[in-house]
């Protein structure tokens, strides 16, 4: 098993898909970097460097960049999809979706349904979500719960570099068009790359979610950079006598009730922690989909944890106060859950 | 021009008036499940462009008013009218309805609820003929109206940026449902257009032989450039927005039919009166005769519900532990 940045691992399974399957392209902005420019030779590989080396490898047909038009390259994302194609497309931040929500709630969520499967769409968009690194209102905003309310959108949010790379590897193969959701705060994390014996990254299913750690006393229901302070607070706890489970469902839409339902059979209590909104967010949806699947199970009330009802703010001091933390899951749960 | 290619430009307009004209009836009587957007007037522009495709390895994306494009693509008429009758038998068994028509096998990619959401899915199809090799364009096809949206703007300036082959088409009939093109579109369409570098014609659609050389022209510039362009065609507008609104806004203009038009070049050119009216009635035989095929047909049920509920749910079906409560 090799150790590897969670960036490079989807920088890793970009350049093994695009190897394996000529019909995989890849657009977005600055995704090559310096285009137009004379004398440039020094690829960005996108602001956070996840398409490094793909221009260079597989050339500017299958890699291009776009000018700055969501609506347009993701539209041209959807149209290639449907004819032929495998193109993985790049938003920045999803917080850009506002740019292009007609091209993806419209037109790329519906084509499958209205065709009534003649047609398959094979679209991944890539695109950042989280606060924590003072890019303020406009670039930080966790949207998974938006677009995942959207039927034929799937939507993905790993955790580790394994999830990330096995999980991309999935998306790229689907039918379904996928927003691949990259926590900006997670690029920097390393961890093993699970791969199969030939050296091939394993793919993940999507709507499987996983078992962070096992516990007795409470679910703790975490995604993207959230499953780090789950499990932070999760040691805290365990010194204070409380045992804690978290489950990392990876994927929003399709969502792993089963393991959910199952974690909360045997804990009796959840705590869900999410980073996306207070109000109609994922932690609203697993809180009302466990109290109408699993209420028998319940020994108290479900307990959401999120950033309170306001845009993300900038300064320091501010986002911390915005962002929830693995200090504010132990007050949290020992405020609702001490015996 | 060749006396055969006007007769066949002729059966197929009329074919496709006369389909709308029997649906529009179907419509007065309550058995189309939504309002009918029709494209009269604009039958023979979109005839003629559509016989300078290939649907083999070309895609045209349109707009609410496509019924005559997915006709002119030979989309089969029985299916597309069941289509618009919201019945099993139509192209996608009447999940989309008239104005989400999609028959991609026929080079017809797909009709848009959304004004201009159809023109940057042409960009992909363009690009994918580009990466794929096959030879193919995109044409995309939209309103005056649809004209200041913005992702037509973006998609243009994609198009030119990346070399696409986009031919696209602002089918000006000078009014965006109830707004006139003068009131609502600052400058003009070309002088627009060819601000970004695009080649851009304009052509009027009661002048059959400028639309024939026109569309020849700029489809086979695409296809030989692989660089997008543009064509404004001045198309009337013969009816409301949708069959059945208020017209009252729209006075007492008087606007040539290029259907009409066509029939009169048809017989300078040296087709013979009884030709054109065989043509003609036949032509309306064949679409009574579909959309009637068609409407003897049944709608889909709760089971074809059943199977896309199943197929987009949220947890794709998971297997539930259930534990009391409902399963929503």
């Amino acid at each position: 098993m090799t150790a590897i940045s969670f960036g490079d691992a989807l920088n890793r399974t970009l350049h093994d898909c695009m190897a394996a399957d000529d019909s995989i392209i890849i657009a977005g902005e600055d995704i090559a970097g310096g285009a137009g420019i004379e004398d440039s030779d020094v690829e960005l590989g996108g602001v956070f460097g996840v398409t490094r080396g793909l221009a260079a490898r597989f050339g500017t047909g299958r890699v291009l960049d776009t000018p700055i038009t969501e609506s347009a390259f993701v539209g041209m994302g959807l149209g290639a999809a449907a004819t032929g194609l495998r193109p993985v497309i790049e938003v920045m931040f999803c917080d850009f979706f506002g740019v292009c929500f007609d091209q993806l709630i419209n037109q790329a969520a519906k084509m499958r349904f209205l065709s009534n499967d003649r047609i398959q769409l094979p679209l991944v968009i890539r695109t950042t979500m989280g606060a924590g690194d003072g890019s303020g209102a406009m670039h930080s905003q966790s949207l998974h719960a938006l677009v995942a309310s959207v039927p034929g959108l799937r939507v993905v949010c790993p955790a580790t570099p394994a999830d990330a790379a096995g999980l991309l590897k999935t998306s790229i193969a689907s039918p379904d068009p996928v927003i691949f959701m990259e926590h900006k705060g997670l690029y920097g994390l390393t961890g093993p790359l699970r791969e199969d014996e030939d050296g091939h990254i394993v793919p993940i299913p999507l709507g499987k979610g996983r078992y962070v750690r096992r516990g007795t006393d409470l679910t703790l229901v975490a995604t993207g950079a959230m499953v780090q302070e789950a499990e932070k607070a999760a040691d805290i706890l365990a010194v204070r006598g409380m045992r804690c489970e978290i489950i990392d469902p990876r994927t929003i839409s399709p969502l792993d009730m089963e393991i959910l339902i199952e974690s909360v059979a045997g804990t009796g209590r959840l705590l869900v922690v999410d980073e996306g909104a207070a109000f109609a967010g994922f932690a609203d949806a697993v809180v009302s989909k466990i109290s109408q699947k699993a209420f028998a199970f319940l020994k108290s009330a479900p307990v959401s944890l999120t950033p309170p009802h306001t845009p993300v703010p900038y300064g320091r001091a501010l986002e911390a106060a915005y962002l929830p933390s693995h200090e504010k899951i132990v007050e949290c749960a020992l405020r609702h859950f001490s015996k | 021009m060749d006396i055969e290619i006007l007769g066949k430009y002729l059966f197929k307009a009329a074919f496709i008036r006369s389909f709308e004209q029997r649906l529009a009836q179907f419509s007065q009587k309550g058995l189309v499940p939504g309002l009918l957007h029709l494209c009269l007037g604009a039958e023979v522009f979109e005839v003629i462009l559509c016989s300078k495709l290939d649907s083999s390895c070309d895609q045209v994306t349109g707009s609410h008013r496509s019924h005559g494009l997915a006709l002119a693509m030979e989309t089969d008429p029985v299916s597309v009218a069941a289509e618009i009758l919201g019945l099993e038998a139509g192209l996608s068994a009447g999940i989309g309805g008239t104005q989400h028509l999609l028959a991609p096998e026929s080079g017809f990619l797909s009709s848009n609820g959304i004004v201009g959401g159809q023109v940057p899915m042409a960009a992909g199809a363009a690009l994918s003929a580009k990466v794929r090799g096959t030879g193919g364009i995109a044409v995309t096809v939209f309103g005056d109206g649809a004209f200041n949206q913005g992702a037509i703007s973006e998609t243009m300036n994609l198009a030119a940026v990346l070399s696409l082959p986009v031919l696209f088409i602002v089918e000006n009939n000078g009014l965006g449902q109830s707004t006139a093109a003068g009131y609502a579109t600052a400058g003009s369409v070309i002088q627009r257009v060819r601000s970004l570098g695009i080649a851009a014609e304009r052509v009027d659609s009661n002048d059959i032989e400028a639309v024939d050389t026109v569309t020849d022209t700029m489809t086979a510039w695409v296809r030989n450039n692989g660089s997008p362009a543009v064509i404004e065609a001045l198309v009337p507008r013969l009816g409301g927005h949708y069959h059945g609104e208020n017209e009252a806004y729209l006075g007492d203009q008087k606007v040539p039919d290029p259907l009409h038009t066509l029939e009169t070049k048809a017989l300078n050119s040296g087709l013979a009166e009884d030709q054109i009216q065989d043509i003609l009635s036949r032509a309306r035989q064949d679409a009574d005769s579909a959309v009637e095929q068609a409407a003897k047909l049944y709608p889909a049920g709760e089971s074809l519900m059943a199977k896309w509920s199943a197929k987009l749910h949220w947890n794709s079906g998971v297997g539930l532990l259930q534990a009391g409560g409902t399963d929503t």
